[in-house]
């Protein structure tokens, strides 16, 4: 010890502060094992990179999928060394069923229910006790309300064409089809021997085989948008079934001038110059009717009805869904619209706006449904160790009321049994049932045919399946789609009297 | 006045003086509370073992009794030679070691055998049965020094001497490195190979205590205005610039970041012990940042660091993988654990973790023994800093308080360090777990520390020499009065 | 959930709780150390008594009780101080190292005398020995047994 004691004090308790700063920083440190070993850690040991999850996936089969039916969709087979891969039912539910690759990764429901197919899902307190069973996986098997038989015939319709068609039961929110063309083969992107070869030239494919339409693509939907335009103006209370404008029969000759702009509109061949009604209108597909309504409800109220039917927002579903919106709403008008014209353009499904074809078959199943939303469903059952837990029918919101749905509805059945209305939807009824639909063609500008669109359901009175079909550059409504989904729907009710 | 009873030179017993206790034979003395803590730490190795080989093989066995006999039969040899030496040592840093080592044991002999391999004669050693032959030579290092070692007059008189052959070390470092992982940490001399650094932080220590309490008083007690800032004089910072230089010049020669993030936080804290003075510490810490960020601008490997401490899912296959992995074994072993020998599922044959064994024993001990176990670990090292701590504050000099702070700080900052970048609390930097990590130089290096302390513990060590000349420090302009 | 399975989850249990066990125990030990020297008693090691001092600073038998180190000067931080004209402002240390008593002369301008021998740097210091600042004497004793 050195002299000169002045200030010095005790080593003591200095050294009591370098091990109270120590323990605190080893307080930190068992902070941080606890921030990843307890909080992150439901996330992290679910986590496809995850050494753990990659060596289930090799040896632990992953859960199959069945349709409705029983049919095996994906199911495990053991590959050449013995590990295993997924082989598929076909080409017709790739794009619903995905694909799940040790290279690609996981696609489709494969993603979507991922833990759950790996066996990986579970709460907390499961989580804990988990890892004392001595087979720690649950593989749950999904059973999907996807009917295979039904999905291979709207593949085979859509036939060469792009294009989608989404089928559902409106009263129970189950998904019947969920097609999308063209597609491909899931089996050979799991099969480790051909999986890059077969993504590679998947990726590079001009078609985009690998894009779910049905959920994912979005397209101009032209004349059946006017049903959404219907549930607006009728929800709101803007028109009512009667309402007639009287400036609509000139507009027709010479085009209506909206802010300075002509709002133009091809086929009234046969109305002359009769003030339609809300039927009428819907029946003669009639843009200046539509587009006045448009008007008339006014872009914010327009904008929230559509809100209500899901527009704006992914869709709730068991897949992810591309946004349909009305406007692309940057603009400074109400509801986002730039202004009346492109209001006036919506309401008859041209402008801004863009529609997934599952929210155009919600629409119909909406109207179908007496004005009631369910949340459409694919998955209808997990079944693993512990047994089969159902998902039952869940109700989204009231759209409209009862009567104003009954209102539409009948426009919708003018549309396809009307002597004018048979003329875009021809096709389109099944047989000794009454059908309700809509038809649309969608101008794409410039050069090229116009998508086809026919959206419906059947029976009228007491409705079993909604449908919505977009055909890409199929030409009119009545050309294609129209057809498509009479045969459809004919298939399935003949199968479910 | 009052004394402090930090001090603990008047326990010494007045009656017997040091020389004629020397002279007496020496008694041996019974260490009842190291026996029963030993004896508690081979049950505790025991059932560990049993667990690991029900796990990996599939039956209530210990999964190599063999090796479990050796390793608990150098504890007893180590607890009987110091009972036979008869010193009045600290009973609770030998079965803490043990303890450590044992775990350090039982995940060694679960990781693939084949990650290092040593042929002794015509029997070739695995991972496990090599670490089983440092631990017990580290058990005999700590053994030996702290029953031989009575006089710490050999380290108080040449710290200068200690300075120089640290330098040494560093380059020979340099000179003779050989560059594994973009580091040059490993040094080979013919058959043999070691980590500099390891031993290095040793002899820093020891220089540092000799330094520190030579110019204690100095540092306190001078002071220069700065601004706001009370400092020493000017010239007397001058070590503390020696040692930022010295850190920079290992992140810059050895590519060591561990090594000078350790050797710069025993500085300032040993700095701080000695004088209390927090002023020195701001100034190290902006020292300190400073430095980190010209070596970030000017070095990719440390900006690569920083980054995937940063963003350590930015990159999970490329940069941030190890990382990635170790955060991935903490989550899987959750609270309790998946067992020993259970954890690191094999991806393609291969554990997901590389260098598992040098730079991630606490992330597979994590998995498998759960954050309950980890905790348990780490709070294991804080004891042995207590103890160090505590021996310190009791120690009859300035010397010997600084000497068994700076050890104990040594095993305890070093532990903080990678336990903290195993954890992504700091940027990643390759120091070894003590007393765990697979490794002679690390192995030996803190059985040193270990054995220091134990020698320093003794209360009936030989009395310090009477005050002699001072420090340097004193000679220096400026301290006229 | 089979046999040895649980048998298994035992055992592993059973280890941390051992772990436990053993750090419960190390810190026993390490309480029950420190609890010793708390109760330790903290009597003084030695005593300075003030055998003569002219300028009444420090007072004339006054006893002070001893520190490890004990710094003696005319500045005011000093432990005992002394008040004479020819005491330096840190005049000397006592300090106890080991099993004896030590004094030291830091530097002073006009010496520190054990035993009326000036002493150079440093000199051992038994019990009963005299040392002197100037003209103040003081003696070393052993502390008081309470």
């Amino acid at each position: 010890m050195q002299s000169g004691a002045s200030r010095r004090r005790p080593l003591g308790r200095t050294i009591i502060h370098v091990a109270l700063v120590l323990s605190l920083a080893f307080g930190v440190l068992a902070g941080a094992g606890g921030y990843w070993a307890v909080f992150r850690a439901p996330e992290l040991v679910r986590a496809p990179d995850d050494p753990a999850v990659i060596a289930a996936a090799r040896t632990v089969p992953r859960g199959r999928i069945l349709d409705r039916d029983g049919v095996v969709l994906a199911d495990n087979e053991r590959g050449p060394k013995g590990e295993l891969q997924r082989v598929y039912k076909g080409r017709a539910i790739s794009q619903v069923v995905g694909y799940a690759s040790s290279r690609y990764g996981r696609a489709g429901l494969e993603l979507a229910f991922d833990a759950e197919l790996s066996g990986l899902a579970s709460d907390p307190l499961n989580d804990a006790l988990r890892k004392f069973g001595a087979d720690p996986y649950d593989p749950q098997d999904l059973t999907l309300s996807l009917s295979y038989g039904l999905q291979k015939a709207a593949i085979a319709a859509l036939g060469d064409f792009r294009g989608a068609v989404v089928m559902l039961d409106p009263t129970t929110g189950e998904v019947l089809a969920l097609a999308s063309t063209p597609t491909y083969d899931a089996s050979k992107v799991a099969d480790p021997a051909t999986a890059r070869q077969s993504f590679e030239a998947l990726q590079a494919d001009k078609g985009e085989p690998l894009l779910p339409r049905a959920t994912l693509g979005r397209y101009v939907p032209g004349s059946v948008f006017k049903i959404v335009t219907a549930i607006a103006g009728l929800g709101s209370g803007a028109i009512t079934p009667a309402t007639t404008y009287k400036e609509q029969p000139g507009a027709e000759k010479n085009g209506l001038l909206v802010d300075g702009f002509r709002v133009r509109d091809g086929h009234h061949v046969t109305t002359r110059s009769k003030a339609l009604d809300f039927i009428e209108a819907t029946e003669a597909s009639c843009n200046i009717w539509f587009a006045l309504t448009g008007l008339q409800i006014g872009g914010k109220e327009f904008v929230d009805y559509a809100g209500r039917l899901g527009f704006g927002a992914p869709l709730p579903f068991d897949l992810p869904t591309a946004i349909s919106q009305v406007t692309g709403g940057s603009g400074s008008a109400p509801g986002g619209f730039k202004d009346d014209v492109e209001l006036a353009n919506a309401a008859y499904g041209q402008a801004e706006t863009f529609v997934t074809p599952l929210q155009m078959a919600l629409v119909a199943s909406v109207v179908a449904n007496g004005g009631e939303l369910l949340r459409p469903r694919l998955v209808t059952a997990f079944a693993g160790k512990a047994g089969k837990r159902e998902v039952g029918p869940e109700t989204l919101r009231r759209v409209i009321d009862a009567q104003a749905a009954s209102s539409i509805m009948e426009a919708m059945v003018a549309a396809v049994e009307g002597d004018l209305g048979r003329r875009f939807t021809a096709g389109s009824k099944v047989r000794g049932v009454t059908t309700a639909g809509k038809s649309g063609t969608a101008e794409l500008g410039g050069t090229g045919e116009p998508h086809s669109w026919f959206i419906g359901f059947a029976p009228a009175d007491a409705p079993k399946v909604a449908i919505a079909v977009v055909v890409e550059q199929g030409g009119r409504g009545a050309e294609i789609a129209s057809p498509i989904a009479g045969d459809l729907m004919t298939r399935y009710l003949a199968a479910n009297p | 006045m009052t004394v402090a009873p930090d001090i603990g030179a008047r326990r010494a017993p007045l009656a017997q003086s040091a020389r004629a206790g020397r002279r007496r034979r020496i008694q041996p003395r019974a260490r009842w509370g190291e026996a029963r803590l030993l004896l508690l730490v081979a049950v505790t190795l025991l059932v560990g073992s049993i667990s690991l080989g029900a796990t990996l093989t599939g039956a209530f066995v210990p999964y190599d009794a063999r090796d479990l006999a050796i390793y608990l039969g150098a504890l007893l040899v180590a607890h009987l030679a110091q009972v036979l030496a008869g010193r009045r040592s600290d009973q609770i840093l030998l079965p803490v070691m043990g303890m450590l080592g044992g775990i350090s044991l039982l995940l060694m002999q679960r990781l693939p055998q084949g990650l290092v391999t040593m042929n002794l004669g015509a029997t070739e050693l695995g991972l496990g049965e090599v670490q089983l032959l440092w631990l017990v030579l580290a058990i005999a290092l700590a053994t030996v020094v702290g029953v031989a070692v009575r006089s710490d007059r050999w380290l108080r008189r040449y710290k200068y001497t200690w300075a120089a052959l640290g330098i040494g070390l560093l380059l020979l470092a340099f000179v003779l490195g050989t560059d594994i992982g973009g580091s040059r940490l490993s040094v080979r001399i013919g058959p043999f190979s070691g980590q500099p650094s390891e031993l290095l932080k040793v002899i820093l220590v020891v220089f540092l205590a000799g330094y520190l309490s030579e110019n204690r008083s100095l540092l306190i007690e001078q002071d220069t205005r700065v601004g706001p800032l009370r400092l020493p004089p000017l010239p007397y910072l001058a070590p503390m610039v020696a040692m930022w230089a010295i850190a920079l010049g290992i992140v810059v020669i050895q590519r060591d970041l561990g090594a000078a993030l350790l050797f710069f936080a025993v500085f300032l804290a040993l700095v701080y012990a000695a004088t209390g003075r927090v002023s020195l510490v701001v100034i190290g810490l902006v020292l300190f940042l400073a430095g980190s960020a010209l070596m970030a601008a000017l070095f990719g490997h440390v900006r690569a660091r920083i980054d995937v401490w940063l963003d350590p899912f930015g990159d999970p296959l490329g940069a941030g993988y190890q990382i990635v992995q170790s955060l991935h074994a903490f989550a899987r072993g959750g609270l309790l654990g998946v067992g020993l020998g259970n954890g690191l599922p094999l991806v393609g044959g291969r554990i997901p973790i590389p260098e598992v064994h040098t730079d991630f024993p606490l992330a597979a001990l994590g998995e498998e023994l759960g954050l309950v176990g980890m905790v348990a670990i780490l709070a294991l090292y804080l004891v042995i800093v207590q103890r160090g701590l505590r021996i310190g504050a009791a120690a009859a000099d300035d010397f010997r308080a600084i000497l068994a702070t700076g050890l104990a700080l040594v095993i305890g900052v070093q532990a903080f360090i990678i336990a903290a970048g195993n954890l992504s609390v700091l940027p990643l930097t390759g120091v070894t777990l003590p007393l765990i990590s697979y490794g002679g130089s690390s192995l030996l290096a803190n059985a040193l520390v270990v054995g220091l302390l134990l020698a320093l513990s003794d209360k009936g060590v030989e009395p310090p020499p009477p005050p002699g000349r001072r420090g340097w420090l004193s000679r220096l302009p400026g301290r006229g009065r | 959930m089979d046999g040895f399975l649980l048998l298994l989850w035992v055992m592993r249990l059973v280890f941390l709780a051992l772990l436990y066990l053993v750090l419960a125990r190390v810190m026993r030990s390490l309480l029950r150390d420190l609890r010793a020297a708390a109760r330790e008693p903290t009597t003084s090691l030695g005593r300075l008594i003030v055998l003569e001092s002219p300028s009444g600073e420090p007072a004339t038998g006054l006893s002070f009780d001893l520190d490890a180190i004990t710094t003696l000067g005319r500045d005011v931080n000093n432990a005992i101080v002394v008040e004479d004209p020819f005491a330096s402002s840190e005049h000397a240390v006592l300090t106890f190292r080991g099993r004896s008593w030590y004094v030291e002369d830091t530097s002073s301008t006009n010496g520190t005398y054990l035993n009326g021998r000036r002493i150079e740097d440093v000199a051992a210091m038994g019990y009963g020995d005299e040392m002197s600042i100037g003209q103040v004497r003081l003696r070393l004793e052993r502390a008081r047994t309470t």
